[in-house]
């Protein structure tokens, strides 16, 4: 599986849309002076656009490269070639997906230092209220690519089943958005604004709470922007909740993938 | 232990709107080590679908196959075999050096051997100047040795090739022809598919001809060759020096020896004419349909 790993993260490098998304990244030097528009909270304001452009970067990667690896595989054949060697498809799935994974990981490092340098500079001249806590903001830049990991195991499990371009990247993107703001909803519901819906809507909506993957649970940036102190429990949690939403995606991908004929 | 061993096996695929492709219907055939297997048959005969099925890309709808004795349902049964596809792809952005040492390692090919093939190969191929460019610039036929690369990087002991010489000059062909042979004397069995008796005629000790699904026939390529014998070319030179040509048929050939041993002419040179591959293959699928 190693192998397949290696030649994933070779070829995500040699891939024009990294090059094109990466140009993205190229933003980040200039939030010192954006920034700067705003009066107050400087800091704080350079904190959060760093953030979210990593976190926009990060989606747009896992969305087009998890969307499209094993179908580009299959629509341009290449499965032929590298399924009949002696490697199960299951092997072949986790090799690509354990690629991709580890190139957002790493994307997330390489970004995550220089916002860490961007934030550093702002500081400098703007020193802010409170001091900036920087493992919150590491921790939020890690969280963030583990959510994305757990989008990239829904683009793959979405690419074993397509025959097209279509499903995995937008069934994915759908995913995305569902999955961010069923925390919400369910908030909502269970709260006692929420009561006014019918039993019906709100077990609906609970159900798909608990089967769609809940992608705000990774969202740290408050923690990072203000400071806020982080529950050790409620980080092991999520780490769980990954790890446990992940294997079942991929196992459903694995199952799927195993049977598909490459005709 | 037979190199391939097939039996029953059939593919139906299932199209669009219940409709049906029988594919392939019932086939057994077995091929032994050291020897080249050509598989013949028109455009859609089921060539393809018996090779990707044996190389577990598709799934058989009934019927086995063995390759090495390992059944093909597992991966291990890949182990010893080289596959080419047809038309075959690779990762376009890797070099075909890259490419051959990842298709090594996945073999399990130690660093220091995997350097050591990938030399000799990527030299035998005639890719050695254009191992670092990446394969997006390959020309078809560089792709198609690549492919070849492929199946020989592990030094297999079946190589199964689908449509080896499409796509390839008349050099490529003599190159794949050279290979195969190589491959016969080391003991490899090559089984191989084709829609070209000319090819098959060259290199090929047995021959199996497949029809819309059907094996129709299997055949030492020698045998047709001599049971395919319909007459004699006889060159003679009579009492007074002079050569004539002279053609018999097959069963007159006694008679006409005599006849001539009679009129105190002799024979110089006694050549068969034979009925070609190509005839008995047209035979067959005129028989089939007609
Ligand atoms: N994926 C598929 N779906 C439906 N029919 C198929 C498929 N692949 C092949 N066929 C049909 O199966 C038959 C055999 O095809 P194939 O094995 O590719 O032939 P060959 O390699 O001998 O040219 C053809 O009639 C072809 O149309
Ligand atoms: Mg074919």
């Amino acid at each position: 599986m190693f192998d397949i790993v290696r030649i994933t993260v070779k070829g995500i490098f040699r891939d024009r849309v990294f090059h094109g998304i990466l140009m993205a990244a190229l933003l980040l030097p200039l939030i010192p002076s954006i920034s700067q528009l705003s009066m107050r909270q400087v800091t704080e304001l350079s904190v959060t656009l760093s953030l979210s452009l990593i976190s926009f970067i990060l989606l747009l990667l896992a969305v087009f490269l998890g969307g499209t690896s094993l179908w580009k595989d299959m629509e341009r054949r290449y499965t032929f070639s590298v399924l009949s060697l002696p490697i199960t498809r299951t092997t072949y799935l986790l090799g690509r997906f354990f690629g991709v994974a580890l190139f957002l990981l790493i994307t997330a490092a390489v970004l995550g230092f220089v916002a860490s340098v961007v934030v550093t500079i702002v500081a400098g001249n703007f020193p802010p209220d409170r001091p900036v806590v920087w493992n919150n903001i590491y921790l939020c830049v890690l969280f963030d690519a583990f959510k994305y990991i757990l989008l990239l195991a829904v683009a793959v499990l979405f690419s074993t089943v397509s025959t097209s371009f279509f499903l995995p990247i937008f069934g994915t993107i759908s995913a995305f958005l569902v999955g961010s703001a069923s925390q919400q909803v369910y908030d909502y519901v269970h709260s006692s604004s929420g009561q006014v819906l019918s039993p019906l809507v709100r077990q609906a909506a609970t159900a798909l709470y608990y089967v769609l993957p809940n992608f705000s649970a990774f969202d740290l940036k408050v923690n990072a922007i203000y400071g806020v102190p982080l529950s050790t429990g409620g980080i092991v949690l999520t780490v769980c909740y990954l790890v446990v939403y992940a294997a079942v995606l991929l196992s459903v991908a694995a199952i799927i993938f195993s049977k598909r004929e490459m005709k | 232990m037979n190199a391939i061993e097939i039996s029953g096996l059939s593919k139906t695929f299932k199209g669009k709107r219940f409709t049906r492709v029988e594919a392939l219907k019932n086939l057994s055939l077995t091929v032994g080590q050291g020897e080249i297997f050509g598989f013949l048959g028109p455009n859609g005969a089921g060539k393809s679908t018996t090779i990707k099925t044996l190389m577990g890309l598709i799934e058989p709808s009934a019927g086995s196959a063995c390759i090495m004795g390992i059944d093909i349902s597992s991966p291990k049964a890949r182990r010893r075999v080289g596959y080419l596809p047809e038309n075959p792809a690779f990762y376009d952005y890797l070099s075909a050096e890259e490419y051959l040492a990842f298709v090594g390692t996945t073999f399990g090919l130690d660093p220091e051997l995997l350097a050591k093939r990938s030399e000799e190969v990527l030299k035998q191929l005639e890719l050695w100047e254009a191992r670092k460019r990446p394969m997006r610039s390959y020309s078809k036929g560089m792709v198609q040795r690549v492919g070849l690369g492929q199946v020989l990087i592990h030094d297999p002991d079946v190589c199964i090739l689908d449509e080896p010489m499409s796509g390839l000059d008349p050099v490529g062909r003599a190159l794949v022809k050279e290979i195969m042979l190589d491959l016969k004397k080391r003991g490899k069995c090559v089984f191989f598919s084709t829609h070209i008796i000319a090819d098959v005629e060259s290199v090929c000790d047995r021959v199996g001809i497949i029809l819309k699904g059907e094996l129709q026939s299997v055949e030492r390529v020698e045998d047709i060759m001599t049971r395919g014998v319909v007459g004699y070319y006889l060159t003679l030179r009579d009492s007074g020096g002079g050569t004539t040509e002279l053609y018999v048929p097959k069963d007159e050939l006694s008679g006409a020896l005599a006849s001539v041993r009679d009129q105190g002419g002799e024979v110089t040179l006694i050549e068969p004419r034979r009925k070609s591959l190509e005839d008995f293959f047209l035979d067959i699928i005129k028989g089939r349909n007609g």
